[in-house]
């Protein structure tokens, strides 16, 4: 069974070389049976790889210790849906994974292109089958899943207990079809260089794919910190750690470009930056996974470190290759014949809003990387950490927070002094009126005050256009309120859907810095029987109790919480033992509401004299981060949602490089 | 905890492997977190002020237990980096965009934009004339 995973790998190897070499040769030779074979080749290639990982999970979940990977990560007492977790817990697996999502894209590409996109498919297939090539190729040469043991174990050494977590088992696979999903615009980006059909066919044709990358970047990145907060037990949710930073650039860039793009639709613009951010973002995937699998920085998040980090330099070194040379030789395509005709336009501020996305991903790399650096120059080691990172990237942060209000409804082209006055009067009054607010009642903490102030001018401006739009169509239409406000939503999906994800965006602000700067922190030594008294709770200490199964051992300390006299809730803060990995980790017990989380820590305990310490801490409006989350979510559900509009905007397109085609031959 | 001890946890990096500052560890019984934390009030007790304890944590570990560069020396690099890159492409943006705007000199009457689609099959065609 094992050698047929072994023998399906090799093939999808092969497999996935062919496609690579047939679809280009295909395509410049014009043979249209070499490109259908290599189409062909691409699909046997995703069954392949199913193949493989299917032998692979089904070695795990027999618990088969004759393989290093089932050994290595999973245990035959480990919960089933862990064991099917451990797929991708650690490296072989992730890696095959990797491959498993990126072909099943593939797969979908080529069934959604089969009778479009003629031109471009080819080139397509070929930078598809490329990466495909390089996950494959590290998995049948260097980095083998089915590797044996030369004795079989007689049981596993258990998946990471940090990882035996609900979060974990969808974080890692949405941030997965995140990054592999921006393979599919960077396929398409590169296919439109190397064919030369620069216009809108392929921004058009691959702007849900993007959509659909940044879906689940953007849930990946919010399961990770969900996972961070519940499991780590440090009371935060971000510690910008390096593997957190290889999930937030990527993010970044294609946020940037999912804004630029509106640029190049609407005023045929900026061709040649969103070719940059396309590549950007592709590339940064790639430095991500390099980051999380190579070690070359030290990060809690190393689950597994290997010598994987040349074979990923040498392909990020090949993709910026070809992606500059390509840039550089269609140059002359991607001018533009539009111009920007005045800084207060939407296209200038969709630009700046380009340039702090950017520079927010520049300083995370920047500190991401300056210990090699440092190294490098210095021969010193040094540690770039949080503190780092708020600092940089705060001032940043809020200039793009404020960018939010302006961009969606600044004028095109150029805002006369009515538009500006009818658009951002009242938000400015609004986020002013915000500001004063706050520090009359006391806040002294500038960044926050700063930081509500802007989320004030955010969403007035939103509500207002939602306010407007809506009375438009009561008086035009005679529609009552929810109707005209549905149709509204309705009528123009794209933009109105956008404006919920910013409305997300706003809300994970204003938990941020809610939670950054009011947090309430205690730490106590108790004994059963005594209360405390935090931030308006009693806590009191109700005693030890003790679980125990095969696979962990728990301690959890039972907490009465009340608040004045009412009792309101009774929470178990927990130590759990994991037998296998013999490793203690720290389940944290969490009252959530939409005003502050009640987050309670087991710290040390001594079973003898009941004595324990509890680490309480108090975050206010954490909730508002995951319920941005879910807005972010609904909103980008509504954009992706096709209209007949669009659909008619890529056939206008597609006709109009047709009709350019056919003119010319005739 | 007064302030500045907090400040000086939140200063320093926990050695244990877990990445986060000595403030955030919470490993039980942390063999790098929890002595940490108390070298710091014992240098507090001393009386010295949050510089001088901090350049004490770093000539004792290195510099590598501060859990952001200093602002000294090379170090001042990566923290200008981030914002010099960012205004210096705020600059180009505008400098770029003012060119634009200026109108191109051009000698009699323009010939029209070709297609991108025409220009690529043109460039297609001439390469295959040229082989």
């Amino acid at each position: 069974m094992i050698e047929l995973g072994v023998l399906a790998l090799r093939l999808a190897l092969a497999g996935a070389i062919y496609a690579a070499i047939a679809a280009t040769v295909g395509a410049r030779l014009r043979r249209s049976d070499v490109v259908g074979s290599s189409r062909a080749a691409a699909y046997v290639v995703q069954a392949l790889v199913v193949l493989a990982a299917a032998v692979l999970l089904r070695a795990l979940l027999q618990h088969d210790f004759s393989l290093e990977y089932v050994a290595a990560y999973s245990s035959s007492t480990l919960p089933t849906q862990y064991t099917v977790a451990a797929l991708w817990g650690g490296q072989q697996g992730s890696l095959l994974f990797w491959v498993l999502i990126l072909t099943s894209m593939s797969s979908l590409v080529h069934l959604q292109n089969r009778h479009r996109n003629e031109a471009l498919m080819p080139y397509v297939t070929t930078t598809l089958m490329t990466t495909a090539v390089f996950f494959l190729g590290l998995l049948v040469f260097v980095t083998d899943p089915f590797q044996r043991l030369p004795v079989a174990a007689r049981e596993g050494a258990d998946l990471n207990p940090l990882l035996q977590n609900y979060w974990m088992m969808i974080h890692p696979p949405s941030l997965y079809l995140g990054y592999v999903g921006c393979s599919v615009p960077f396929a398409f980006a590169i296919a439109a260089l190397a064919s030369g059909r620069l216009g809108d066919v392929w921004i058009r044709t691959t702007r849900r794919w993007t959509l659909f990358a940044w879906f689940f970047l953007t849930v990946g990145n919010l399961l990770g910190a969900r996972w961070a907060y519940e499991v780590l037990g440090w009371g935060g949710y971000w510690a910008w750690d390096p593997v957190e930073n290889a999930a937030f650039m990527p993010w970044l860039a294609c946020t940037a470009f999912l804004h630029s793009v509106m640029i190049q639709e609407k005023r045929d613009m900026l061709k040649m930056w969103n070719m940059v951010l396309v590549l950007l973002t592709f590339t940064l995937t790639i430095f991500g996974t390099f980051l999380t699998r190579s070690g070359v920085v030290s990060s809690v998040h190393s689950f597994t470190q290997s010598g994987l980090g040349p074979f990923f330099i040498g392909f990020l070194v090949t993709v910026i290759t070809v992606s500059v040379t390509l840039l550089v030789v269609r140059r002359p395509l991607l001018r533009s014949d539009n111009e920007i005709d005045s800084f207060l336009s939407r296209e200038a501020a969709f630009l700046f809003n380009n340039l702090l996305l950017v520079g927010i991903a520049f300083a995370t790399f920047w500190g991401t990387v300056f210990p090699v650096i440092s190294e490098a120059v210095r021969g010193i080691k040094i540690t770039v950490g949080p503190p780092f990172f708020n600092k940089v990237n705060a001032p940043l942060g809020l200039a793009l927070l404020f960018m939010t209000g302006v961009g969606p409804v600044i004028a095109w082209r150029r805002a006369s002094a009515r538009n500006l006055r009818r658009s951002f009067t009242t938000p400015l009054a609004m986020g002013f009126a915000a500001g004063v607010v706050l520090f009359a009642l006391g806040v002294r903490h500038y960044y926050a005050i700063i930081s509500f102030s802007l989320a004030g001018f955010v969403l007035t401006t939103i509500s207002l256009e939602f306010y407007r739009g809506t009375r438009a169509r009561q008086a035009l239409m005679g529609e009552p309120p929810a109707t005209a406000l549905a149709h509204l939503v309705n009528k123009n999906r794209r933009r109105y859907g956008g404006y919920i994800v910013h409305v997300g965006v706003v809300m994970a602000f204003i938990g941020i810095a809610a939670s950054s700067a009011f947090r309430i922190e205690e730490q106590r030594t108790m004994r059963s029987g005594e209360s405390i008294e935090v931030g308006g709770y009693t806590l009191t200490y109700k005693g030890l109790r003790h679980t125990d199964t095969p696979h962990v051992a728990s301690m959890l300390a039972e907490m009465e919480v009340a608040r004045g006299d009412r009792v309101i809730a009774t929470m178990f803060p927990e130590k759990r033992f994991y037998k296998r990995q013999q490793q203690p980790t720290t389940e944290v017990a969490l009252r959530m509401t939409w005003r502050e989380d009640l987050y309670l820590v087991l710290g040390s305990y001594d079973d003898q004299s009941g004595l324990m310490t509890l680490q309480v801490f108090i975050n206010p409006l954490v909730v508002w981060i995951w319920l941005g989350g879910i807005l972010m979510v609904l909103g980008t559900v509504i954009v992706v949602m096709p209209t007949a509009a669009e659909q008619r905007a890529l056939a206008a397109a597609l006709a109009v490089e047709e009709r350019g085609l056919a003119a010319w031959s005739q | 905890m007064n302030a500045t001890q907090t400040d000086i946890e939140e200063s320093l990096t926990c050695q244990c492997g877990c990445g986060l500052t000595v403030h955030a560890c919470n490993h039980l019984q942390c063999p790098s977190g929890i002595p940490l934390k108390e070298e710091i009030a014992s240098q507090l007790a001393l009386g010295k002020t949050q510089p001088e304890v901090l350049s004490y944590f770093a000539g004792k570990y290195g510099e590598k237990i501060l859990s952001s560069p200093t602002t000294t020396g090379f170090n001042i690099v990566a923290w200008v980096t981030p914002f010099a890159v960012v205004l210096i492409a705020a600059a180009l943006i505008v400098v770029l965009t003012r060119r634009w705007r200026r109108p191109v000199p051009t000698g009699g009457t323009p010939s029209p934009p070709i297609a991108p689609a025409w220009r690529a099959r043109l460039d297609a065609d001439l390469d295959d004339f040229d082989a």
